[in-house]
C-alpha cells in the first residue's frame, strides 16, 4: 500500500521552544493510523501542523506525492482532508443542520450535500430529530455527534480524529468507534488520535507513540498492543 | 399635537432609524467577523456619499440627464467603490494588526477616518463647503388627512429597509452568510471546514463599507446636501447602535438604530415640551445620555452576542 499521509522530519513549534522534534510517520491509503501518547505529547499539535493551523518549522508533509507544509488551511481541505478536532469544536449558535452543511463546505453540488446529510442522519437518528435546534443547546454526546457527522460530510480522502470521545459514556464511546471503523469501510483513511488505548488498538492497523514531542515507537497494532513504550506512556 | 405633525415626526424617525441601522449593520458585522471597532466606518460613508455626488457631476457633464439612470450608476459607483475600500482597509489595515492588542485596530482606524475626512475636505472642489445633493427622486407628495406623505422620502424608506432585508438574507440564507457567521462564532474551527478564513472576512467589510455608502446617499437625497463631516456623527450614532443592540448581532444593530432614532425623535418632541428654553438640538444630548443610562443597566446590550472583553 502506498502512503496517502507522509510526515518527514518536521518540528512545529507556537512560541519558543519546538513541541515536536523531528517527527516522522506515514499513513497508508485506506489505513487507520493511530496517534498514542499522554497528555501535552504532541498529538494535537500534530493534528494542526497537518492542517496548517500551526505549520511546521521544518520537514515536509506530503499528502498524495504533494508537499502541503505551508499551504493556507483551506487549500490544505480542499485536496481531500478533514478533521473532528479535540473538543467536538460545534458552532454554538448554529443549528445541527448548518453545523453539518459546514462540514461539506467545500462541496458546491446540493444534491451530493443532501445526500451525505442523509448518510449522517442514518448514523446517528438523533440529529435528525433535531436538525434545526441550535448545536450549543444539545447535550455532551449530542455535540460529539455533530462534530463526527461534519466531519464525514465532506467524504474526506483522508479524516483527522482527535479524541471524539472524551467525556462521553462507555456506551457511546462504543458507538463512536464503530461508526469511525464503519467510516473507514467505505474508504476513508484516518488519523486517530485516542486516549481508549485498547479500543483504539482494536480498530487500528498500526500507530505510533508520541512522547514529549518525538516518536517513540511504532509498528503494527498488535505490535504495539505489547509494546513496552504504549505502557509507560499510558500507565506510567 | 396634530396628527399632521406627529406623522411628520414618525416619518423623520423611521428614516433616520433606516440609516443608523445600516450604519450599525456594519459595525456588528466587522465585530462579529474579527472581533474588532473599525472606527474609520462613518467616514467611508461620507466618502461614499462624496463618490455619489463626483459621479453625479460626471453624468451631467456628459449629458446623462435622467434622473433614474444617473440615481442608478451613482448607486452603482458609490457602493462599489466603497465596497473596494473596506476591502482594502480590511487586507493591508485590520488583518495585519489581528495579533496585535485590539486597541492597536481601534487607534489606527479612527486615524484612517480623520485621513478620510480631511482628504475629502481638501482635495474635494470646496470639500471644506456643505455640498447640494442633486433631489434625484420624484418630489411629490401625498395627502394622507393633514399629514403630507413626500414621495422621495417613502421611496427612500423602502430603500433602505429593502437594503436591510437583503442584507439579512444574505447572512441568513447564503453560502456566504453561513460562512461569514462560523467565522464570527470561531474563526479556526471555520477554516477546519475549509472556509477561506481572509476571503470572508475580505468579502464583510465589502458588504458592510458598500452598505455605509448605500447610507450615505440615502442621507444626501434625504437632507438634499452633504458635507465632509456627517459620517462622524453617523459614525458615532451607528456604533451607539450596534452597542446598545449586543455587537455582533445583525437583529440587536437594526433594532439599536431604529431605537436611538427614536430616542432622539422622543428628544425632539418631549424636550422643547417639558423645557421650553431648551432649543430641540438637545435631542442627540438626551439621546446618547439615553444609550450611556441603557448600557449602565445592560452592558452587553440588548441581544448579548458575545462579551466585549476585547473593546
Ligand atoms: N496554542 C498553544 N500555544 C502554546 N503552547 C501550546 C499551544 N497548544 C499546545 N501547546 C503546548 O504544546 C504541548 C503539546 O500540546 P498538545 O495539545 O499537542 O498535546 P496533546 O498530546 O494533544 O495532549 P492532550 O492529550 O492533553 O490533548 C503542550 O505542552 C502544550 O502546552
Ligand atoms: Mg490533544
Amino acid at each position: 500500500m502506498a502512503a496517502l499521509l507522509g510526515i518527514e522530519g518536521i518540528s512545529v513549534g507556537y512560541d519558543r521552544a519546538d513541541v515536536l522534534r523531528d517527527v516522522s510517520l506515514a499513513v497508508e491509503a485506506g489505513s487507520i493510523t493511530c496517534i498514542l501518547g499522554s497528555n501535552g505529547s504532541g498529538k494535537s499539535t500534530l493534528i494542526r501542523a497537518i492542517l496548517g493551523l500551526t505549520p511546521p518549522r521544518r520537514g515536509r508533509i506530503v499528502l498524495d506525492g504533494a508537499d502541503i507544509a505551508g499551504l493556507p488551511t483551506h487549500a490544505i481541505v480542499a485536496r481531500g482532508v478533514a478533521c473532528i478536532p479535540e473538543g467536538r469544536r460545534v458552532f454554538p449558535k448554529l443549528t445541527v443542520a448548518e453545523n453539518l452543511r459546514l462540514g461539506a463546505y467545500r462541496e458546491t453540488r446540493e444534491a451530493r450535500i443532501r445526500s451525505r446529510m442523509d448518510k449522517v442522519f442514518a448514523i446517528f437518528p438523533r440529529l435528525a430529530e433535531r436538525a434545526g435546534q441550535l448545536a450549543g443547546t444539545m447535550s455532551g454526546g449530542e455535540q460529539a455527534m455533530i462534530s463526527i457527522g461534519r466531519g464525514l460530510m465532506p467524504e474526506p480522502r483522508l479524516l483527522l480524529v482527535d479524541e471524539p470521545s472524551l467525556g462521553l459514556s462507555p456506551l457511546l464511546v462504543k458507538e463512536n468507534f464503530a461508526v469511525i471503523r464503519r467510516a473507514n469501510e467505505m474508504g476513508i483513511t484516518l488519523l486517530l488520535v485516542e486516549q481508549n488505548v485498547r479500543q483504539t488498538l482494536a480498530i487500528a492497523h498500526s500507530g505510533y507513540v508520541l512522547s514529549q514531542g518525538r516518536v517513540v515507537a511504532s509498528g503494527s497494532a498488535p505490535e504495539l498492543a505489547q509494546s513496552a513504550e504504549v505502557h509507560q506512556a499510558y500507565f506510567g | 399635537m396634530d396628527v399632521g405633525l406627529f406623522g411628520q415626526y414618525v416619518a423623520n424617525g423611521l428614516m433616520l432609524g433606516v440609516i443608523y441601522a445600516m450604519v450599525a449593520v456594519g459595525f456588528t458585522l466587522f465585530f462579529g467577523v474579527l472581533d474588532v471597532i473599525k472606527f474609520s466606518h462613518g467616514d467611508v460613508l461620507t466618502a461614499g456619499a462624496f463618490a455619489g455626488l463626483a459621479t453625479y457631476g460626471g453624468l451631467q457633464a456628459l449629458g446623462f440627464a435622467s434622473p433614474a439612470v444617473q440615481l442608478l450608476i451613482m448607486l452603482l459607483v458609490a457602493v462599489a467603490a466603497m465596497a473596494f475600500l473596506g476591502a482594502l482597509i480590511a487586507k493591508y489595515l485590520v488583518l495585519p494588526l489581528r495579533t496585535a492588542p485590539p486597541l492597536n485596530t481601534l487607534l489606527l482606524t479612527l486615524m484612517l477616518g480623520a485621513a478620510l475626512r480631511e482628504c475629502v475636505r481638501l482635495f474635494y472642489p470646496q470639500g471644506a463647503n456643505p455640498k447640494p445633493f442633486p433631489r434625484l427622486l420624484p418630489q411629490d407628495a401625498v395627502a394622507l388627512g393633514s399629514f403630507m406623505l413626500r414621495l422621495d422620502n417613502a421611496l427612500l424608506l423602502l430603500g433602505g429597509l429593502a437594503a436591510i432585508a437583503a442584507v439579512h438574507f444574505v447572512i441568513t440564507r447564503t453560502k456566504l452568510g453561513l460562512a461569514i457567521r462560523a467565522v464570527a462564532q470561531d474563526a479556526e474551527t471555520a477554516r477546519i471546514m475549509g472556509i477561506d478564513f481572509e476571503r470572508v472576512v475580505l468579502l464583510t467589510f465589502a458588504l458592510g463599507s458598500g452598505l455605509a455608502a448605500l447610507a450615505g446617499i440615502m442621507n444626501g437625497l434625504y437632507y438634499s446636501e452633504i458635507n465632509f463631516s456627517i459620517g462622524l456623527l453617523l459614525g458615532v450614532i451607528g456604533f451607539s447602535a450596534a452597542v446598545v443592540g449586543g455587537l455582533g448581532n445583525i437583529y440587536g444593530a437594526i433594532l439599536g438604530g431604529f431605537l436611538f432614532a427614536g430616542l432622539q425623535t422622543a428628544g425632539a418632541v418631549l424636550l422643547p415640551a417639558l423645557l421650553p428654553q431648551l432649543p430641540s438640538a438637545y435631542k442627540d444630548v438626551f439621546a446618547f445620555a439615553a444609550v450611556i443610562a441603557f448600557m449602565a443597566w445592560r452592558p452587553t446590550g440588548l441581544i448579548a452576542e458575545k462579551t466585549a472583553e476585547r473593546v
